[in-house]
């Protein structure tokens, strides 16, 4: 214990410099960070080169789609403490919004996408609301089932394609002049990054707030959450919807980017896959989960050279990894504050309580 | 005084082939400092289970201000006005204190989720009261330095506190304490006693389970005995101490030494 608080850590000197930076300089440099996401379709450098696919494809999918899907999954997961293991259901639903309008209606991409995250909203309230009671190991066997239901229903209902699936699917209209077409992943690239920044911005104001606090009180006890007062259904639904409505959002994009889909790509492993990088970059610490969601969706694409064993090497590096770092690569931790003034409110009279 | 701010009527409890309450009749007045004591095994814990909602009485009423709590929601419960501590301590171990403090508090703020994303003025403003009501708190409890550490890396006595200072942000009118003295030395007791003392001032109401019998003649205006599920005293400390029935429940089967 003692000499793990004495140790040097990258960290806490990184979150201390930020707390005590002015403003100007933090906005300078989240300026500077969000400017480098933008332009790195643009990095060429053989150390990222993805030999044998296409760096720029690969940045949208899979690394910057496992990204999003990993920080949606990580509020049902990682902030509320719910084993969630059919997130792919919501991912599908999102698509196959895109998919059905995109071909049989007049409607555009951005039209389709408050439609796909809405319908995808909906179905977690109807799945959230009678299973979140369960706990543990039900909701995950219900989940499962739940993932796997969407995927069969859309292999045996002919009217969308059955096994098939739905071709054709429109691209997105022009957007300041950028052009998203089959070609250039790009426009794509920078759409998935802006949600990507909403979404983490969305996430960092609730972690901060009331929905925060209650996601650490029904993660930690349950029972106590609900004596201290807290609605733990409600916040357990809420968790389970904002994580659906990301996936959602995911899904209508990399639709109109695929430009075609079929069920058997929302399959379990989806769902697997997203909870890996959630557990592997660092569960319920959302820039551990980022990092994690990018290694594990970039390694396989850049080893890609190794071809066949490339799978094996894959596999034994998380092996490794899980055993060098079992908490995740940057695994939550709360931070202390031994200042005994920390974030005193204004001196409240001689503690007296009203 | 003499309003009733809590009832149990006839209350019982069975789990399987247990009977941990029986037929029991309990009141708490409002403005009082109510004693909950007897030995081991008693169903001293299983009252503050079924006032709070943790379990579902087998039969009988639980009343607070007129309304009946059997049936609500726990958090509803707490809505209405009842917090409790824990026997065993339970706190928010990977939160601070001062996060710890302000989970209760937040039970009387309307804002949600759609309020933090948005930042709207009722959620900021409600965020800024939590908080200065949590610290109020933890000041109150003498916590005040401990604001930023981890519940885990509390000493035990400040978990203990913690407890109360969690509780109390709740804005209870009804204050439950199971047995927030188990494991504290003399001078801490007292300094306890004293705290309780002005938690009452302050205008809550407090029944408290208790082991120390000196702790308890000390504070209570009144003290009900459980033995074996059923309520075999209720009266005023000196009364109660002098109750052959309760001294030999209390010899039959003794008291643990804390
Ligand atoms: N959930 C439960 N399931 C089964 N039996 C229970 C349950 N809760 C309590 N009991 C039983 O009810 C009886 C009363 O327990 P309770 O915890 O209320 O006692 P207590 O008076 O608080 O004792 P202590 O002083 O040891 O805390 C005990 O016999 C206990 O085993
Ligand atoms: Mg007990």
């Amino acid at each position: 214990m003692a000499d793990k608080k004495n140790r040097y850590n990258i960290r806490d000197h990184a979150a201390t410099y930020w707390e005590n930076s002015p403003k100007w300089r933090r906005v300078s440099m989240s300026i500077a960070f969000i400017a480098f996401f933008y332009a790195l379709p643009f990095l060429n450098n053989p150390l990222v080169n993805t030999p044998g696919s296409d760096f720029q494809s690969v940045l949208f999918y899979p690394v910057g789609m496992y990204v999003l899907m990993a920080i949606g999954l990580n509020i049902v997961v990682g902030k509320s403490g719910l084993l969630d293991l059919g997130y792919v259901a919501f991912f599908a639903i999102g698509a196959y919004t895109m998919a059905i309008l995109g071909t049989h209606t007049a409607l555009n991409f951005w039209e389709i996408l408050p439609i796909g995250i809405a319908l995808s909203m909906v179905a977690g309230v109807l799945l959230g609301t009678p299973t979140l009671r369960l706990r543990g190991d039900y909701l995950a066997i219900v989940t499962l089932g739940f993932g796997e239901i969407v995927r069969i229903v859309a292999v045996n209902i002919e009217a969308i394609g059955g096994p098939r699936g739905i071709a054709g699917i429109p691209t997105p209209p022009d957007l300041f002049k950028a052009k998203f077409t089959i070609l250039d992943p790009k426009p794509y690239y920078w759409v998935l990054l802006t949600f990507t920044l909403l979404v983490i911005w969305m996430v960092r104001r609730m972690a901060a707030r009331r929905p925060g606090r209650a996601w650490d009180a029904i993660r930690q006890d349950d029972d106590v959450a609900q004596l201290m007062g807290v609605n733990t259904l409600k916040y357990k639904v809420w968790a389970f919807v904002l994580g659906a409505a990301v996936a959602g959002a995911g899904g209508v994009l990399y639709a109109s980017q695929i430009l075609s889909i079929v069920p058997d790509q929302f399959n379990l492993n989806v769902s697997i896959l997203i909870l890996a990088c959630v557990v592997f970059g660092g569960i319920g610490n959302l820039w551990g989960v980022i990092l994690g969601a990018a290694l594990l969706a970039f390694t396989p694409e850049r080893i890609r050279f190794l071809s066949q064993p490339r799978i094996l090497v894959f596999g034994i590096a998380l092996v490794v990894m899980m055993n060098l770092r079992p908490d995740g690569i940057l695994p939550k931790k709360k931070r202390e504050h031994f200042d005994p003034n920390w974030k005193s409110v204004e001196e409240s009279g001689e503690g007296e309580i009203k | 005084m003499s309003e009733k701010l809590l009832e149990l009527k006839n209350i019982t409890m069975k789990f399987g082939g247990v009977t941990a309450l029986s037929e029991v009749n309990l009141h708490v007045s409002k403005g009082e400092i109510a004693a909950l004591i007897g030995p081991n095994g008693a169903g001293k814990t299983t009252v503050f289970n079924v006032v709070t909602g943790v379990y579902k009485p087998t039969s009988g009423e639980v009343n607070f201000v007129g309304q009946s709590v059997v049936g609500k929601k726990r958090y509803q419960v707490t809505k209405m006005g009842i917090a409790r501590t824990f026997q065993n301590i339970r706190l928010f171990g990977e939160s601070t204190a001062l996060e710890n403090v302000v989970t209760g508090a937040d039970v009387h703020s309307k804002s949600g989720v759609v309020g933090a994303i948005f930042g709207t003025p009722r959620s900021r403003r409600e965020e800024a009261a939590a908080l200065e009501r949590g610290m109020e708190l933890l000041e109150f409890m003498g916590l005040k330095h401990r604001a930023g550490q981890l519940g885990k890396n509390l000493p035990y006595g400040d978990q203990r506190r913690l407890e109360i200072a969690r509780a109390l942000a709740t804005n209870p009118q009804l204050l439950l304490l199971d047995e927030p003295a188990a494991g504290f030395n003399p001078a801490e007791k007292v300094a306890l006693a004293a705290t309780i003392r002005k938690i009452r001032d302050a205008g809550y109401t407090v029944l408290l389970i208790e082991h120390d019998m000196s702790l308890i003649m000390d504070i209570s205006d009144r003290v009900a005995v459980l033995d074996f599920g059923q309520k075999i005293a209720d009266d005023v400390p000196k009364v109660v101490q002098n109750d052959p029935r309760v001294i030999e429940a209390y010899l039959g089967a003794p008291a643990d030494a804390s």
